[in-house]
């Protein structure tokens, strides 16, 4: 039963909810105190208490008070609001769901319950629930654009393409004033409903409503590749070939346009002239442009070839462009313009050496074609280290401070088994330029790459923001460093440090996880902002988040290693890798250091945590935690000794093999390690299902056939414990897998 | 290289490019606030002649602009911001910079009517200072002391974009030739200063820009609600108008 207060407790509970929206909520927490004084049992007083306490970042607090006030109020819509919130908060979206739902049921007119309802079922996309709750939305405000293209959306986003275009179309035909030109919610919602048509493959209808309602569209890029696009699907080839050339006027520098044009003209693959002429235009046209010259390159062959490749390299290493090398690489797949390349660039350096008294500036050519030729020796598919060396020495001779020719230096070092020359070397090529970070970058990366955590922490430390509490790496890790956090945890794992490896591998979990969070404030930001396209191709990009290689990686390191941990168990809690195999004096000192390391970074952390317990945390100080800010979230386990002492290493690495299975199947060195995990469990099935896919992948890598052969060995030994049928299936299937 | 719009999956990248060479850095939803306010005004250079490994790799990025407009102009006057532009050390000098913000400006003044550009660049760096100023057409305004959070100083920089609309006004009078009255054109251009009337409330934070605001002491920075709480309520800006 919804409880009643008396007037002026009725008054004091709207002021908790002022103070709560206000952030004040220490006030807030007093007057919800005064009330509960007199009412102990008031549900929606003790549920507005809960949501201050989980703003001040007692989660737990919260939200055993919030269940308390629901088992005394279970018919309060305010209870179930704030248990809704307080899951929302904590990023438990499904329970929040249901929740709201509740709260919905017993408050069916609540815009506010039912438009927060509807962003937590865009997030966890359930998109059926979705266009329910913007359907409501709509009829209760029909008169919102907004509304309407929001059920559009959702339609949308469902995949009822028509239904979305129609909804759209509805609004449309009941407006009578027509728009400003300068609207752009209305500009963009008619080249929405245009991509939706498009998208439908309906190219006739999408140029037909794109000429008629979209000529006037603010952004002019995308009516100009609509049309174009539009013209050459319906093989108007004339109207098309304008059209492209009218972007290329625009930006010649994009490819696409280039092939588009060239489709439209109907010129043969094989007509190097006709293509080239093509080409030329827009080189002679644009004379700064650099595609125009470049893109020939790809399609040319023969002397036509060696011509314009001359041409290209001449311009570029006059000018002593330093990409050059980077910018042709890709050429290498074809034998003839892997060999002429540096032949042109010997040639070049023929004609200009020793000019350098009669053109002053001739060095910088010298110096790029020199640099040219060590990236081509140092290149895979073109290597010759010491030629490389010899290249890249000429160069540093006749420019010493060039950062870019020392960098080169320390990639052949790299490349010669030398890492720790090569992390000297980056670091001499960094010490050239101390003020670009780029190059800053690079040496810590190489600093990485011979496990020296410490040291590339302190040059990181060159560049991050020095006010940052915590250092560098807090700093690294709020910026959402990616790569850093990877080839540390890369180095640390090879110095046979489980608990910071695995710490830097679930750090980029952990990211990953809040840029999936990013999304949420969008669903509602983008319909206020008109911007539909940019936010579809938003919500399309999220479900792949974590097929990104950046996630990949961590995430296939962090599986490989807890299959390591379950094969060769720990002792230590921050367990140590035992030596290895080969364990000699350098494994053993290795261990030492490590252990060294991990004990004064124990003593930090306790230091810190004293620190930390004597401050009140109200007090702020040197974390300010005023009334009203988010509180950062303390890190109970900075140097992963928790992570490390897990008694289930192969449970943990579900979490990572999951989403690796999940968003990367085509990727077979995640199909590899989810058998290794699999095999390990006694899962077989599961474990033939990525056998199989690897097989689909590539029958003839190697660790297929070792994988057959092992699972059949499985099979074998575990007669007894697998139903006689599931045995017949795997062995059935297993019969299809060469080398089994 | 190819140059072309920012999508949001390049973000993850760009942020990568961003941090790997420039000091000034921020959350990858600050990117996506720029990706989803303002799409047109982005672009990115990218590197397409490494053959993919696997289905799933992005494009390589080389460069970027991530631009924006000021949601509530001091002057009162529409106008775009570049909130930050690199191109890395590997692939200079194929003015790609500059081919990065000329896409930008002209999208600044043909979606969102802006009448000019400005940006903050440090005093010390003297390439994108010869960029902007030489070869782009930016008057430095003023120094801003000690913008930088390791205290150096900034030139605020400014590029009024007239050519663009000159030339705009120009094409849309040859198009309209074909015809139409010219009236009607004109009578289309008054309209642009027609609000966008935009109302919303704050959706938490959109990411941070520790760029700005980042003075040594924190008395210094106030807090401005920026793009009519648009759900970028925790951004500080910092207070111009003190340095003006």
């Amino acid at each position: 039963m919804p409880q009643t207060l008396s007037t002026r407790e009725a008054n004091l509970f709207r002021t908790v909810i002022r103070h709560y929206e206000d952030k004040q909520y220490k006030r807030g927490l007093k007057a919800a105190e005064q009330i509960l004084k007199k009412n102990p049992k008031h549900g929606d007083t003790m549920s507005m208490k809960a949501l201050i306490l989980n703003a001040q970042g007692k989660t737990e607090e919260a939200f055993g008070l919030a269940k308390d006030a629901l088992t005394i109020d279970m018919k309060s819509y305010i209870c179930w609001h704030v248990y809704g919130i307080l899951y929302r908060t904590n990023k438990n979206f499904d329970e929040a769901i249901k929740a709201y739902k509740f709260a919905l049921k017993l408050e069916p007119d609540s815009h506010q319950i039912q438009r927060d309802l509807a962003v937590l079922q865009v997030q966890m996309r359930d998109y059926p629930g979705y266009i329910q709750s913007r359907l409501v939305m709509l009829k209760a405000r029909p008169q919102l654009r907004q509304n309407w293209t929001a059920l559009a959306i959702a339609y949308h986003l469902d995949g009822n393409l028509q239904q979305a275009e129609n909804i759209l179309s509805t609004y449309e035909k009941s407006v009578t004033a027509a728009p400003l030109r300068t609207d752009f919610e209305n500009s963009e919602a008619l080249l929405y409903k245009n991509s939706i048509i498009a998208e439908m493959g309906d190219f006739e209808r999408a140029l037909e409503h794109l000429e008629a309602e979209c000529k006037a569209c603010l952004d002019r890029l995308a009516v100009m590749e609509l049309r174009a696009r539009y013209l050459a699907e319906l093989g108007r080839k004339e109207d098309a070939a304008k059209a492209y050339r009218a972007l290329l006027d625009r930006n010649s520098e994009h490819p696409d346009y280039y092939k588009a044009l060239v489709d439209a003209l109907g010129i043969a693959a094989d007509d190097e002239t006709a293509l080239k002429a093509v080409y030329d235009e827009y080189a002679a046209k644009n004379p700064r442009c650099d595609a125009a010259k470049r893109l020939p390159l790809d399609f040319l062959s023969g002397d036509g070839f060696r011509a314009a490749a001359k041409a290209y390299l001449t311009l570029m290493f006059d000018k002593g462009v330093p990409s050059t090398f980077a910018n042709l690489k890709h050429l290498y797949s074809d034998n003839f313009k892997k060999e002429t390349l540096p032949i042109l660039a010997e040639e070049y350096l023929e004609e200009h050496r020793g000019n350098s008294s009669t053109n002053g500036d001739s060095s910088k050519g010298e110096g790029a074609a020199l640099y040219f030729l060590g990236q081509h020796y140092n290149y895979f598919m073109s290597r010759d280290l010491s030629k490389a060396t010899e290249y890249v020495e000429k160069a540093i001779e006749l420019d010493p401070k060039n950062v870019d020719f020392h960098m080169t230096k320390a990639r052949i070092f790299k490349h010669q088994g030398e890492i720790a020359k090569a992390a000297e070397a980056m670091d001499r090529a960094r010490s050239l330029d101390t003020r670009d970070r780029y190059i800053n970058s690079k040496a810590a990366k190489y600093q990485l790459r011979n496990d020296e955590n410490e040291k590339a922490l302190a040059t990181m430390g060159l560049f991050t923001r020095a006010e940052t509490v915590g250092g560098p790496l807090v700093d690294l890790t709020d910026m959402q460093c990616i790569w850093f956090l990877t080839e540390d945890g890369e180095a640390w794992q090879r110095r046979g440090d489980i608990g910071l490896a695995l710490k830097r591998y679930h750090t980029i979990f952990n990211i990953f996880d809040i840029w999936q969070e990013d999304q949420f404030d969008f669903h509602s930001f983008s319909l206020r902002k008109g911007q539909i396209r940019a936010y579809i191709d938003l919500v399309r990009w999220e479900d792949q988040l974590r097929g990104h290689p950046f996630y990949f990686r961590a995430a296939l390191d962090a599986v490989s290693l807890y299959l390591s941990m379950h094969d060769k168990p720990q002792n230590g809690a921050n367990g140590v890798e035992g030596s290895h195999t080969n364990g000699d004096d350098a494994a053993a000192e290795k261990k030492k250091a490590a252990k060294k390391a991990r004990k004064e970074a124990q003593k930090a952390e306790r230091e810190a945590a004293e620190k930390a317990a004597k401050q009140d945390p109200n007090k702020g100080g040197a974390q300010k935690s005023k009334d009203g800010e988010e509180v950062k979230k303390k890190d109970e386990d900075p140097n992963g000794v928790k992570l490390a002492a897990t008694t289930d290493p192969l449970g943990d690495a579900m979490k990572f093999l999951l989403h690796l299975l999940q968003f990367s199947p085509k990727n077979i060195e995640g199909q590899i390690a989810g058998f290794e995990v699999y095999i390990r469990r006694n899962k077989y099935l599961p474990a033939l299902r990525c056998l199989k896919a690897s097989l689909a992948l590539d029958k003839d890598h190697p660790k297929v056939s070792e994988q057959a052969t092992r699972l059949r060995k499985a099979l074998e030994g575990a007669v007894d414990s697998l139903a006689p049928k599931t045995k017949e299936v795997i062995e059935s299937e297993l019969a299809t897998v060469p080398g089994a | 290289m190819d140059i072309r719009l920012l999508r949001s999956s390049d973000i993850p990248l760009i942020q990568h490019a961003n941090l790997e060479n420039l000091p000034e850095n921020y959350f990858l939803k600050y990117y996506l606030y720029h990706a989803l306010s303002w799409p047109q005004l982005s672009y990115v250079a990218v590197d397409v002649s490494r053959p993919p490994k696997t289905p799933y790799d992005y494009p390589k990025i080389v460069g970027y602009v991530l631009a924006k407009m000021e949601e509530e102009p001091a002057d009162g006057v529409q106008h775009g911001h570049i909130t930050s532009l690199s191109v890395m050390r590997t692939h200079r000098r194929l003015g790609i910079a500059e081919k990065l913000m000329r896409q930008s400006q002209q999208a600044m003044v043909e979606t969102f009517g802006g009448h000019y550009v400005s940006l903050h660049v440090r005093v010390s760096n003297k390439a994108a200072i010869h960029l902007y100023r030489d070869t782009l057409g930016f008057k430095t305004e003023k120094t801003e002391s000690k913008y930088y959070a390791d205290g150096e100083d900034a030139f605020c920089m400014k590029l009024e974009l007239d050519f663009i609309r000159e030339q705009l006004r120009e094409e849309q009078l040859e198009e309209a030739g074909e015809g139409a009255d010219k009236k009607k054109i004109k009578g289309e251009e008054t309209a642009e200063d027609g609000e966008n009337v935009d109302e919303g409330e704050a959706v938490g934070d959109v990411g941070r820009d520790p760029a700005k605001g980042s003075t040594a002491k924190a008395d210094q920075k106030i807090k401005v609600k920026v793009g009519r709480g648009l759900g970028v309520g925790e951004l500080i800006e910092k207070d111009e108008s003190k340095h003006s």
